[in-house]
C-alpha cells in the first residue's frame, strides 16, 4: 500500500504538467520543472512580439536543455475581428503538426490579413495542397472549434484581461507575466525558479 | 452631543489605519510572489534603465510595507504620511503618462494583471487625496502643539 501511495505522488507532477495541452501545440519535454502557457491572439501586437523575439530564445535557452515545458493556447479577443478564425486553422494545423510553421506565418503576415481578411492566404502557403484541404476541413470540425473555446474558457476562468498573458508553473506556484514580456527579467524568473 | 474635533479626529484615524493597511497589503502582494514579477510591472512604464528596475522592484514593497505598518501604528506620521504622497504621486502621475498616451500596461499596484483603466485611475486619485489629507493633518497637529 506504501508503495502504490509513492508511486501515485511520484507521478502526479507529470499528471499536472499535462493534463490539458494539446501535444501539437506544445514544445519540450511534458515532465520538465517549469511549464510555460502562454495565452495568446494571432491579430495582438505584442503577442506577435513574443512569438518572434522572446519564445525562440526561450525555446533555445529552456525548452532544449529540458527546462521548461511550452504550451501554446489560444485567447482570440472580442475586438479583433479575424483572431478566432486564425486560432481556428492554428488549432487545425496542430493536428497535423503544423502548429509551430500555421503560427509563424500568421504572425509574420499579421499587418496583411488583420486588415484585408484574408486569413487562409497567410496560412495556406505553409502548407502543402493535401494539408492545406485537410486543414480547411478540420478548422470547421466540432472538435477544434470547442478546443479553442475551452482555451478562452480556461482563460477567462484565470482573469486573463489582456494578451499576451503567459503563466509560468513551477510545481504548485503559478506566475503570470502579462503584456510585453522583458526577457532579462523572465530569464532571472525562470533561472530562481530553477534554484 | 459629539464634537465635531472628535468626529474629525475619528475620520482621520480612519482614513489612516485603512491606508496603512492598502500600503500593506500591496507590500504582501508584491513580496510573496518573484520580485521580477513587479520588475516586469515597473519595466512596462518605460521610465527607468534595466538596473533601475531592478533596485526598485526590490525595494519598493518592503517601504510599502514599513510605511503601511507606520500609518497603522500611528507612528513618525509626518514622515510615513509624507512618504506615502510622494509615492503615490509618482504612481498616479505615471499611470495617468501611461493612460494618456494610450499604453495598454499594467497597473503594478497590486500585482501582475491589472490594467490601467478610469477605474484604477479614480482609486489610486482617490488614494492620493487621502494621503494628502493625512500628511495635511499630520503637519496641522504638529504646528497646533507648538
Amino acid at each position: 500500500m506504501k508503495l502504490f501511495v509513492l508511486a501515485l505522488a511520484a507521478l502526479l507532477p507529470c499528471l499536472a504538467a499535462s493534463s490539458d495541452a494539446d501535444p501539437g501545440k506544445s514544445l519540450g519535454s511534458p515532465s520538465a520543472p517549469i511549464r510555460i502557457e502562454v495565452f495568446s491572439d494571432f491579430e495582438c501586437p505584442a503577442c506577435k512580439a513574443l512569438h518572434e523575439q522572446i519564445l525562440p530564445l526561450v525555446f533555445k535557452d529552456y525548452v532544449i536543455p529540458g527546462k521548461v515545458y511550452l504550451v501554446s493556447r489560444e485567447y482570440p479577443l472580442p475586438m479583433h475581428q479575424y483572431s478566432r478564425e486564425a486560432a481556428n486553422y492554428a488549432t487545425a494545423a496542430a493536428r497535423l503538426g503544423k502548429y509551430q510553421q500555421v503560427a509563424d506565418a500568421l504572425f509574420l503576415n499579421q499587418l496583411v490579413w488583420e486588415v484585408n481578411g484574408k486569413v487562409w492566404d497567410a496560412v495556406a502557403h505553409v502548407l502543402t495542397p493535401a494539408e492545406a484541404k485537410k486543414v480547411q476541413l478540420e478548422a470547421k470540425d466540432p472538435s477544434v472549434l470547442s478546443e479553442v473555446q475551452r482555451d478562452v474558457d480556461a482563460g477567462r476562468a484565470a482573469g486573463i484581461n489582456q494578451t499576451p498573458t503567459i503563466f509560468v508553473t513551477r510545481g504548485t506556484n503559478r506566475f503570470p507575466v502579462v503584456g510585453a514580456v522583458n526577457y532579462n527579467l523572465l530569464r532571472s524568473l525562470l533561472d530562481g525558479l530553477l534554484k | 452631543m459629539v464634537s465635531s474635533s472628535r468626529v474629525f479626529r475619528t475620520v482621520v484615524l480612519v482614513l489612516r489605519v485603512a491606508l496603512g493597511a492598502v500600503f500593506a497589503y500591496a507590500a504582501w502582494i508584491k513580496l510573496r510572489q518573484p520580485w521580477e514579477l513587479f520588475a516586469m510591472s515597473i519595466n512596462d512604464y518605460g521610465v527607468l534603465p534595466d538596473w533601475a528596475v531592478r533596485v526598485v522592484a526590490r525595494t519598493l514593497p518592503w517601504a510599502e510595507a514599513l510605511i503601511g505598518l507606520a500609518l497603522m501604528a500611528g507612528r513618525w506620521l509626518r514622515v510615513s504620511a509624507g512618504a506615502a504622497s510622494l509615492l503615490l504621486l509618482v504612481f498616479f502621475g505615471l499611470m495617468v503618462r501611461a493612460y494618456a498616451t494610450g499604453m495598454e500596461i499594467n497597473c503594478g499596484c497590486f500585482g501582475p494583471g491589472e490594467a490601467i483603466s478610469v477605474r484604477t485611475l479614480v482609486r489610486d486619485g482617490g488614494l492620493l487625496a487621502v494621503s494628502l489629507f493625512l500628511t495635511w493633518t499630520s503637519f496641522r497637529g504638529r504646528r497646533r502643539a507648538a
